[in-house]
């Protein structure tokens, strides 16, 4: 136990001490900000700023109610044009428009009106829909005027409207907006850390094999001590990490929120998960994060080692022997999105039961509530199927480790490797 | 109680080789033993086995008059492997700390004797330094140092000296001499013959995973003798078969002579005497051991062939 112990602190202190530690631990809630920002931007800004010009015959758009649209959305620019429909065409360019719009003659104002817009660009849906909704907003004053409804009848009919949420019979405090939130976010991070940390194990491995220091290793500790000591390690690294995040966001929102910068988006989302964490069963959800997240890193990470133990110096073996690994990884990532839709079907309890997808996809439904969305039993079957698997793993893993870090040569097939697994001794 | 290691009848056999086959041998205490053979005779899976990194087949491996313990026994043995290596990235001071450690020191204990071979082998300014800093025959060093640190009882070197220059050959030859007269046993693994020759005073050889040889340097070389003499003479005239000696060769005025089947030295003298010839030297040429290595592994193919079990 002694030297395991030493082997963990060597692989611990030596990686925390790293530059690139520091670096990535600093910049990565930076990125991972920059990242959401920008997705968050680019779905705002993303659709392009049409401006389009309306030939109106039926005399509803007038100039001035598209003006007056345009005042209160200025995502997209109607402007009134009195002009042929085909010398417009003619002219999009030097009238500064993306686009038409002909509006013809309506008699009976109660069929509406079918409209197309006509440009040089293809566009979907999303990009004409500012427009759409300004048309929409003058026919309906239209229609009002029509049908003789005053502005205070419309503002009560707008008012009362349907609502459904829905609420767990079992846990009412449970919101499934923040479930599906804190899920993903958990789900993620374990990902993001049995694939970041995962690959660190196997690198490990091949650093102690081409240094050629495997041999002077293993003739003063067992190579299954030396595997353990060394996942462990890095282990305890990703959990430093991801707890130096915690702390930063929290420090970056308190920050924020002492220079009285509350209103900012960054301080904003950091609330959010401040928020998050304070509104649901943390004690709960931190138990089965810490459960899933070492179970899941164990299970991985002795894979991950294997692998590394069978590589030769050539690091392009590493990709294509390290691809069979990390397939179930990305595919539980596939399966977030599925599982968050309906947390107790059947992708949901699969993939949450075996033990290759069960660290991500279980965390996806556990802030949904227990026993509401993920009964008992499922959780316990989970579990036990979970260790099951990493103290099998560890085994395996270890057993092709002892003969693979002394092996040099040709790379060996997964077929030889599992032999090696299973010999005698 | 005489002998540190013992091994009866060891046995490792691999899918396609019979890397270790029937192995027996005793190395005593104190003793500088040179285990010998060609590439892929079964050396390094023999070392491998008495270090605890592979198990046996079969056999038995007595390792200070008890069952050979790969968990508890590794702080009594010290090994330097061929392939060496240390972490590059790490610092000196602290690689050794740690493997020290490993071998079971505590971490004064160890520091302690970092400081004293350091400071032997001049190597104090390295502490802080990292392996990858290092040359190789610095790296060699060091490796060295984090063999013998823990004081084992048994040091095995495979191939000690390959990359160091002759001073640093030196000052590490005169450490293994002084750990053997100090009662530490020394497994010396090499195919250069003339440091064999020159250090061990027992030796086994072995060829296709068998032990082909095993004796005292001084004995295997009087097996091996074949009446060879060098005579340092005047002139010495054609011989008829009269002579007790037959003529190999000569170079201006050193004859080489095979003595003939039940004659002695002595014969040889007496005869070139009454023959009224002026020796002035009179030697016996004991084989080389590169001689007797050559002698024995010759025929075995140079690379060793693949065979089924």
């Amino acid at each position: 136990m002694k030297k395991i112990w030493l082997i963990i602190k060597r692989e611990y202190l030596t990686r925390i001490k790293k530059k690139t530690f520091i670096i990535s631990t600093l910049l990565f809630p930076v990125l991972y900000a920059l990242l959401i920002f920008g997705s968050g931007y680019m779905a705002s800004k993303g659709g392009r700023k049409l401006t389009i010009g309306v030939i109106d015959s039926s005399g509803y758009f007038t100039s001035d109610k598209l003006d007056s649209e345009n005042r209160k959305d200025s995502s997209s620019v109607l402007v009134s044009v009195n002009m042929q429909p085909d010398s417009v065409k003619n002219n999009m360019e030097k009238l500064n428009i993306d686009g038409y719009i002909v509006i013809p003659v309506q008699n009976d104002w109660k069929n509406g009106f079918h409209l197309r817009f006509k440009t040089e660009k293809t566009l979907g849906v999303e990009a004409t829909m500012p427009a759409s909704n300004k048309l929409n907003n003058i026919w309906n004053e239209v229609k009002n005027e029509k049908l003789g409804v005053s502005d205070s009848i419309r503002q009560q009919m707008d008012a009362s409207k349907v609502s459904i949420a829905a609420i767990n019979i079992n846990d009412e405090n449970a919101s499934s907006e923040i479930a599906a939130l804190i899920g993903f976010i958990s789900a993620f991070v374990i990902y993001l850390i049995l694939l970041i940390y995962g690959s660190q194990v196997m690198m490990g491995v091949v650093e102690e094999k081409t240094n050629r220091i495997a041999e002077v290793m293993v003739s003063s500790v067992k190579p299954f001590q030396l595997m353990l000591g060394k996942i462990i390690g890095i282990g305890l690294v990703a959990i430093t990490q991801f707890f130096l995040w915690i702390a930063l966001i929290f420090i970056v929102y308190n920050i924020t929120n002492a220079a009285g910068q509350s209103s900012d988006s960054m301080s904003q989302m950091v609330g959010q998960v401040q928020k998050v964490f304070t509104s649901i069963n943390i004690p709960m959800i931190i138990f089965f994060f810490v459960f899933y997240f070492l179970g899941g890193f164990f299970f991985y990470s002795s894979l991950f080692a294997a692998i590394g133990s069978s590589i030769n110096e050539d690091m392009r073996e590493a990709q294509s022997l390290s691809f069979p690994v990390q397939m179930p990884l990305i595919f539980s990532m596939i399966m977030i999105s599925a599982v968050m839709h309906d947390p107790s079907g059947p992708v949901a309890f699969w993939g949450s039961i075996i033990p290759f997808t069960s660290p991500v996809v279980m965390m996806v439904r556990i802030p949904f509530g227990i026993p509401g969305a993920v009964p008992w039993w499922q959780i316990g079957l989970s579990m036990a199927l979970l260790v099951g698997g990493f103290v099998f793993t560890t085994w395996f893993a270890g057993k092709i480790y002892r003969t693979g870090i002394l092996m040099y040569g040709k790379k060996p097939s997964w077929k030889e490797m599992i032999k090696w697994a299973f010999r005698r001794n | 109680m005489s002998s540190i290691l013992e091994l009866q009848n060891l046995k490792k056999y691999f899918a396609t080789q019979k890397a270790v086959d029937d192995i027996s041998l005793t190395v005593d205490r104190g003793q500088i033993f040179g285990l010998l053979g060609p590439n892929g005779a079964g050396k390094t899976t023999l070392i491998r086995m008495i270090t605890g990194i592979f198990y046996p087949d079969e056999g038995n491996i007595i390792f200070d008059g008890k069952k050979f313990d790969p968990i508890n026994d590794t702080i009594g043995i010290g090994y330097m492997p061929e392939e060496r290596g240390l972490y590059k990235k790490m610092k000196i001071g602290e690689q050794a700390l740690y493997l020290a450690q490993l071998k079971g020191l505590s971490h004064k204990e160890a520091l302690e004797k970092i400081k004293k071979w350091f400071i032997k082998f001049e190597m104090e300014s390295w502490w802080n330094k990292k392996v990858e800093d290092l040359s190789k025959g610095m790296g060699q060093k060091l490796q060295f140092v984090t063999t013998v640190l823990h004081e084992p009882k048994l040091v095995i070197l495979d191939e000690p000296f390959s990359g160091l220059d002759p001073v640093n050959s030196n000052l590490i030859k005169d450490e293994i001499f002084r750990m053997a007269q100090n009662g530490t046993t020394v497994i010396f693994s090499t195919h250069r013959m003339e440091q064999v020759e020159e250090i061990c005073n027992h030796i086994v050889l072995v060829n296709k995973g068998q032990k082909i040889l095993d004796g005292s340097v001084a004995q295997v070389k009087q097996d091996f003798k074949e009446n060879l003499f060098s005579i340092g003479a005047e002139n010495i005239p054609e011989q008829n078969g009269l002579a007790p000696f037959e003529m190999i060769r000569n170079k201006e005025s050193n004859y080489v002579v095979r003595i003939k089947e039940g004659h002695k030295p002595n014969d040889v003298l007496t005869y070139l005497i009454q023959q009224g010839i002026s020796v002035h030297s009179f030697n016996e040429i004991l084989p080389s051991l590169n001689e007797i290595f050559i002698r024995l592994v010759e025929g075995t193919p140079t690379a060793r062939q693949f065979q089924t079990i």
